[in-house]
């Protein structure tokens, strides 16, 4: 019970201080649109359907703006050593993990829906007839996206190299996350029926579980001094 | 103690390399040609025993960083560094001689075959690995970093590994050839297996070589450091 | 009641006991291993030899237990300038499991003369009202064992004010209070126990009735430049 009270604290004040800087969420939302009108220049119509290769696009502009805010996720707290002042604190470090992956889920979750926005606007995009299990395929996406990006940030903001480093640990990691997800959102915005995805949803999960066993067990080897 | 384990890598080092050159007498003057994919086959006995070797050393990095979390003892550290280095290099023999196959069997360097594949996302786990490692102020805090990295790549594997059979099961290519064969002839065999015992043996020569000089260069930094307060990485926490 | 303090083995042979309602005060030049030392106290770091026992509890790193009894007010803040003073000690304080936040919170922002700033962000507070929310921060969950760096830099007369008082309530109420500073008349002010740590070593540690001002700000600045 305290252990959930510990890491709403985490949720709830990441949220809150989002949500009054809005540091994260403009950058990532302005990086969206701007890739999606780079996008609209870099695909020669005449050639390629944008329909055709949706669902790939919508899939690496997640993933990419991810990595923008991801990358932030500890340095907001470095400005006053606030972040020290948590590890002094007696929230197991593994509710720490978990408290910012709820918050990095929720903020990812904010830019997904902007980009879906701005792709259906874009492109004049219809995403299929099951928006429900389209919903479970990306969101289950995300959160091993979230998982794995929130202990590597860790890692990566510990290091000299800082965010520059964060894509190489963490793109070869997505290889299994971004297969299922594109194919599985491909296959619904073609609206094949949903136990098409079924295997797909089930690998997602398992990369999700795996993500946030792997991160809830090593995040305190990352964060000791 | 120290000097046990390099003896034990020299006397493996003569062994790995005399083999490495049985290997290559078998590969060139003695094994048989086979029929469809002709004579480029041949360097599958260096390729396959490589990539068994690069994908082994990732186990042993894998187990040593997670008991090197547990038990924070420094010998588990400097085995998974020695293994990750002798890794990196059969990994990019694997990804060398893969292409140099692929542009003869299939007229293009490279394809997403999914073993390759996985062994060109091995490779990169491989350099975060030794990013990580040697971009932090404080080497401890390295070391565990690495560790993680180590760890999390090993449980990452066999995702990726399903996840690209899989996409590689919605793209058929036309010219599916099993690189090793459904099964092999005996003297094919015999040579195969000569040469994963060869790359094996070689792969541990290195892994003691390296285990020691990490030994030796850590002892050179410890007596700087207990000696002349050297410059070398300010050891104290703040 | 026995409230036992040491002997600690680290920071090269450091080794000292303090009773309850005692404050010690260490004294030492930049790059000392007074960081160091507190960061080893405070279970941040872990001592590569020795232990911290506090009343009979032996100090493991990382121990949920340890930190619920400890207090640090470092040089850096710890506080979020975009929330109020008060979602600041209602952050720290959920960390802490504490309950009672709605009564607790606005106490303490009077103790420290911050009432009327409560719904203020932190990060237009001064650097004195800034040190004084730290310092709520740092005693929000009553801890036995406190640990205070350098807390008068920075400082007005105001805010020093407060600090001696809030320090003379600790000893009051039986606590123990670790104080590092290089300033010789603030860190003796309050003390009853001083020590002087150069290059790791406690080169000195004694009571402070032993000691007048003068004279040890005179053997202060001779050890430091003797093994400095």
């Amino acid at each position: 019970m305290e252990y959930l009270r510990q890491l709403a604290a985490i949720v709830w004040k990441d949220v809150a201080v989002e949500l009054r800087t809005r540091e994260r969420i403009a950058a990532m939302g302005g990086f969206t649109i701007l890739v999606g009108v780079l996008f609209n220049y870099a695909i020669d119509p005449t050639v390629v359907e944008p329909q055709a290769i949706a669902s790939g696009l919508i899939w690496m502009t997640i993933i990419f703006g991810g990595m923008l805010g991801l990358g932030r996720t500890f340095h907001l707290e470095e400005e006053e050593g606030a972040f020290q002042g948590i590890l002094l604190s007696p929230i197991p470090r593994d509710a720490l993990y978990l408290g910012k992956v709820v918050s990095n889920f929720i903020l990812l979750t904010a830019v997904t829906m902007l980009v879906f926005g701005v792709f259906a606007l874009f492109f004049g995009l219809g995403f299929g007839g099951h928006p429900l299990a389209l919903a479970g395929v990306v969101l289950l996406g995300i959160l091993g996206f979230v998982a794995i990006g929130t202990l590597f940030s860790a890692i990566s903001a510990g290091t000299s190299m800082g965010d520059t480093l964060l894509p190489i640990l963490v793109f070869p990691l997505l290889i299994p996350l971004i297969i299922y997800g594109v194919t599985a959102t491909s296959r619904l915005f073609q609206d094949l029926p949903v136990s098409e995805v079924d295997g797909n949803l089930r690998m997602l999960g398992a990369f999700a579980v795996v993500a946030l066993a792997a991160g809830a067990g090593l995040f305190r080897f990352v964060v000791e001094e | 103690m120290s000097s046990k384990i390099r003896w034990s890598g020299a006397g493996l080092g003569f062994l790995g390399v005399a083999l490495v050159l049985v290997v290559h007498w078998m590969v060139f003057f003695w094994v048989p040609t086979e029929r469809t994919m002709g004579i480029v086959q041949r360097i599958f006995y260096i390729h396959v025993p490589s990539a068994w070797v690069a994908f082994m050393a990732f186990g042993i990095v894998a187990i040593c960083s997670a008991v090197y979390l547990w038990l924070k003892d420094e010998r588990l550290d400097m085995a998974a560094v020695a293994a990750a280095e002798g890794g990196m290099l059969f990994t990019a023999i694997v990804l060398l001689t893969g292409p140099l196959w692929g542009k003869v069997a299939w007229g293009t360097w490279w394809q997403w075959e999914p073993r390759l594949t996985l062994t060109l996302l091995l490779f990169f786990i491989y350099l975060g690995y030794f990013l990580v490692r040697s971009s932090t102020e404080n080497p401890e805090k390295g070391k565990r970093f690495a560790a993680v990295v180590g760890i999390v790549g090993a449980l990452d594997i066999p995702l990726i590994h399903v996840s690209v059979q899989f996409f590689r099961s919605l793209h058929p290519e036309p010219v599916v050839i099993n690189p090793e064969g459904p099964s092999l002839p005996g003297d094919m065999l015999t040579t195969l297996f000569t040469g994963l015992a060869a790359f094996t043996v070689l792969f541990f020569a290195f892994f003691l070589f390296r285990y020691s000089l990490e030994h030796m260069k850590r002892a050179m930094v410890h007596r700087e450091l207990a000696g002349e307060g050297s410059p070398l990485q300010g050891g104290v926490a703040s | 009641m026995a409230r036992e303090f040491g002997p600690i083995q680290a920071v090269d042979g450091v080794s000292f006991t303090l009773g309850a309602g005692q404050l010690m005060t260490v004294f030492g030049p930049n790059g000392a291993g007074k960081t160091t030392l507190l960061g080893i106290l405070s279970g941040g770091l872990k001592p590569s030899a020795g232990e911290v026992m506090l009343r009979g509890t032996r100090l493991r790193a990382g121990d949920p237990e340890w930190h619920r009894r400890i207090g640090v007010l470092s040089h850096k803040s710890f506080l979020y300038g975009h929330l109020t003073l008060e979602e600041n000690l209602r952050f720290f304080g959920r960390l802490f499991g504490l309950r009672d936040l709605s009564v607790r919170i606005p106490e303490r922002l009077e103790q420290v003369g911050l009432a009327d700033r409560a719904k203020s962000a932190a990060r237009t507070l001064s650097r004195g009202m800034r040190q004084r929310l730290a310092l709520a921060r740092t005693l929000l969950h009553d801890p036995d064992f406190v640990l205070l760096d350098e807390p008068y830099t920075g400082l007005d007369a105001h805010a020093a004010a407060v600090l001696r008082q809030v320090l003379t309530s600790l000893k009051d109420g039986h606590r123990i209070v670790i104080l590092v500073t290089h300033n010789i008349s603030q860190g003796l002010e309050l003390a009853d126990r001083v020590a002087i740590q150069v290059r790791g070593r406690f080169v000195y540690l004694g009571d402070r009735s032993e000691v007048d001002a003068d004279s040890f700000e005179r053997a202060y600045r001779e050890r430091v430049e003797e093994e400095g």
